[in-house]
């Protein structure tokens, strides 16, 4: 289609590109500029040029932040996406029982974070919890997975993965209810096994859709807050201090506005950066089966 | 129409002929059903000014909003700031200075409670807060497990270790009862420190964070979890591993924990074994840090309402409800009259575990009037203490990087 005027793509665009401009673009310049200060709301900002970024760096704390978001985002989105295309697969049947399966798992998904952090807490409390229970059933005494430096981020990983897998789930089988079942068929006349029918038919076709579910848990993981503010307010002893968690304890419980403002701009760089990657990633190679 | 709801509402706010006082503040469960019912019973009491308490979350959450709220010119007139803000919100000049205040110099607060008394170098500064919730931690003993132990309360480090460690039950590797149990928290190093004769502040004005004493405390810590394991750090931060220690001593899986007297009516009314509060036990001396929170009034709120919520405030520091307040929520009564009256009617007495922190209070510790305190806990010291406890780091270098952390200008 040729626009009649060369303006009327941009009259189209204008909506979107004002909220985006007003919403997105200016505070992230109003952030950027104000990582430059030190500022605690209620005193006049001071400049302390690139002061914020080297507080940051030292001792590996912005390092620390960074790798430990990477972590759960890893976690997130490994096992949300193993997990939905699993799921997606095993359910992707006519039926009553595979409806209802579909809804349960969903379920998870539509629940408050808030709710789902309360729910785990009491699940995984390291003397009453359920898991508890389990784990000294097998004789490894009272682990209080939220309360170790060693699994408390893991533990809070796999709350993201319950609490995502039903959104995979949904959008993946979607993505399988669009992929002809003529060409299946097909493959199986031809004498493809189940395994071959779905590294060669059915994957390629899904690929562009497990690409989007791929990038939006990405989004999503990077945004954890909720969580991590009711399960373990960034710890024990900070191991699970992700960005968005960070940025709301400097600005809001230890009042440094600029340094808040310099994570945010880490943050958004990283986040961009990954982004760009994983759409690479999973872009169509072009090639035919 | 949107315009009109959207504008910020005309002040001082009124409700007929009564001033609106916004009363932003920080409790739940019982604490918060107290003071609302304070607060009723002031609103009944005069027809010129009407409190309206908001809850805000916990202290922390609480502070975060007023701040924010005194950055958009929104701020109540009247909130409680935890004490430590103290002297960073005074340094703004958010809060109002209320020594001009009608009765301000004649409400005969006990003087440890005071500002003046809790912040030691601070006595020749103005007055910016007025005591509301102020406690000390005391220890909390299970009477039952203690009297099947044959055991007394500690009164000693070294009787702490050896009653924790009489009371920690094992069952196969498993922990079935810990000894001991106290969050990994500044509050409570901070008393270790004291008991150590230790200063945060040196007389120099050093932010030494109590030097050797210090890391001591902090050893102590790490000796409790790693070495004779008598007890487990509570999960979670803030007042989540609070509130977790809480419930761990009245599950019974703690037969002794160290808290806030804030909590004695609380684990009193909750718990199903008698409770026996006893004094800190002594280092090389006695000491504790007060806690709690302070009335502040903001100063950008309009004369009216701040006047109209001082009135309040003094309201608050008459005999009765300060006796009320005290009474029914375990925190201390704040004036000398209302401290007498209660012993004079014989209520410590009856209730013996009220009066271990008033009578903690000769051992109180002043805060350093520093503006960088709060900062310093929230910031510094509180996540070096857990990450160190937690991993058995080294507590010299530990508390080196805490103190060139404190001493780094923000």
């Amino acid at each position: 289609m040729t626009p009649r005027s060369p303006a009327d793509p941009w009259w189209m665009l204008a909506p979107t590109l004002v909220l985006l401009t007003g919403f997105f673009v200016v505070p992230l310049g109003v952030a950027a500029y104000e990582s430059f200060f030190a500022w605690d709301l209620l005193t006049p900002p001071r400049y302390v040029g690139l002061e914020n970024y080297a507080a940051l760096a030292r001792h590996g704390a912005l390092l620390g932040i960074a790798l430990k978001t990477l972590a759960y985002s890893a976690i997130v989105v490994a096992g949300t996406l193993a997990a939905g295309l699993g799921l997606a697969l095993l359910v992707d049947r006519p039926g009553a029982l595979f409806a209802a399966v579909r809804t349960s798992v969903f379920s998870a998904y539509v629940v408050s974070w808030v709710a789902v952090a309360l729910l785990w807490m009491a699940l995984l409390d390291g003397s009453t919890g359920l898991g508890a229970g389990w784990l000294r059933a097998l004789g490894l005494g009272n682990v209080a997975l939220l309360g170790d430096v060693r699994t408390a981020l893991p533990a809070l990983a796999a709350v993201g993965v319950w609490k995502l897998t039903g959104y995979a789930m949904i959008v993946i089988l979607s993505g399988l209810q669009s992929v002809p079942q003529s060409l299946r068929e097909a493959a199986a006349l031809d004498g493809a096994g189940a395994w071959e029918r779905f590294r060669y038919v059915t994957w390629p076709a899904l690929k562009p859709t497990v690409a989007f579910t791929a990038t939006t848990t990405l989004v999503t993981s990077f945004q954890a807050f909720d969580a991590v503010r009711i399960m373990t307010q960034g710890g024990p002893a900070h191991a699970t201090q992700l960005f968005v968690y960070a940025i709301y304890e400097q600005i809001f419980l230890d009042f440094r506005v600029g340094r808040a403002s310099a994570l945010a701009v880490v943050f958004f760089a990283l986040l961009l950066g990954l982004s760009l990657l994983q759409v690479r990633a999973f872009k169509p190679s072009g090639r035919t089966p | 129409m949107a315009s009109a709801s959207c504008r910020r509402p005309s002040r001082p706010l009124r409700d007929g002929q009564r001033v609106v006082v916004t009363f932003w503040y920080a409790f739940g469960d019982l604490v918060r059903k107290v003071l609302l019912e304070l607060v009723d019973r002031f609103n009944e009491s005069q027809s010129s000014v009407l409190v309206r308490a908001v809850h805000q979350g916990d202290y922390f959450e609480a502070l975060a909003k007023l701040r924010t709220a005194v950055a958009a010119g929104v701020a109540p007139p009247l909130s409680h700031v935890v004490l430590e803000a103290l002297p960073y919100l005074a340094s703004t000049g958010a809060v109002d200075v209320l020594d001009g205040y009608d009765g301000a110099r004649s409400l005969a607060l006990v003087p440890a409670l005071s500002q003046q008394g809790s912040f030691g170098q601070n006595a020749q500064a103005p007055t910016y807060g007025i005591p509301f919730n102020r406690s000390t931690p005391i220890a909390y003993c299970n009477e039952n497990l203690f009297r099947g132990e044959g055991l007394r309360v500690p009164t000693s480090w070294d009787e702490l270790v050896f009653t924790a460690r009489r009371l920690t039950r094992l069952e196969g590797a498993t922990v079935v009862r810990w000894g001991f149990e106290v969050p990994v928290s500044w509050w409570y190093w901070t008393a270790l420190v004291g008991q150590l004769g230790g200063n945060l502040v040196d007389a120099d004005g050093t932010l030494s964070l109590g030097g050797p004493a210090g890391e001591d405390a902090l050893r102590f810590l790490q000796a409790l979890v790693h070495v004779v394991r008598v007890m487990r750090p509570p999960p979670g931060g803030d007042y989540q591993a609070w509130q977790s220690t809480n419930e761990s001593f009245l599950q019974g899986r703690v037969a002794m924990m160290w808290g806030s007297t804030a909590f004695l009516r609380y684990l009193e009314n909750n718990a199903s074994f008698p409770i026996v509060a006893s004094p800190l036990p002594r280092g090389i001396v006695s000491s504790v840090p007060t806690g709690g929170t302070m009335f502040v009034i903001l100063r950008s709120a309009p004369e009216e309402e701040r006047r109209a919520a001082w009135s309040f405030v003094r309201w608050m520091c008459a005999t009765d409800p300060a006796i009320d307040w005290a009474t029914r929520t375990g925190y201390m009564p704040v004036t000398r009259p209302a401290a007498d009256t209660l012993g004079g009617r014989g209520f410590y007495m009856r209730h013996p575990n009220d009066r271990i922190a008033y009578d903690q209070l000769v051992h109180a510790k002043p805060w350093p009037w520093a503006r960088d305190l709060f900062r310093i806990e929230r910031d510094v010291v509180e996540p070096i203490l857990q990450q160190a406890v937690l991993t058995n780091r080294d507590a010299r270098e530990a508390m080196r990087e805490a103190r060139e952390e404190a001493n780094r200008p923000t």
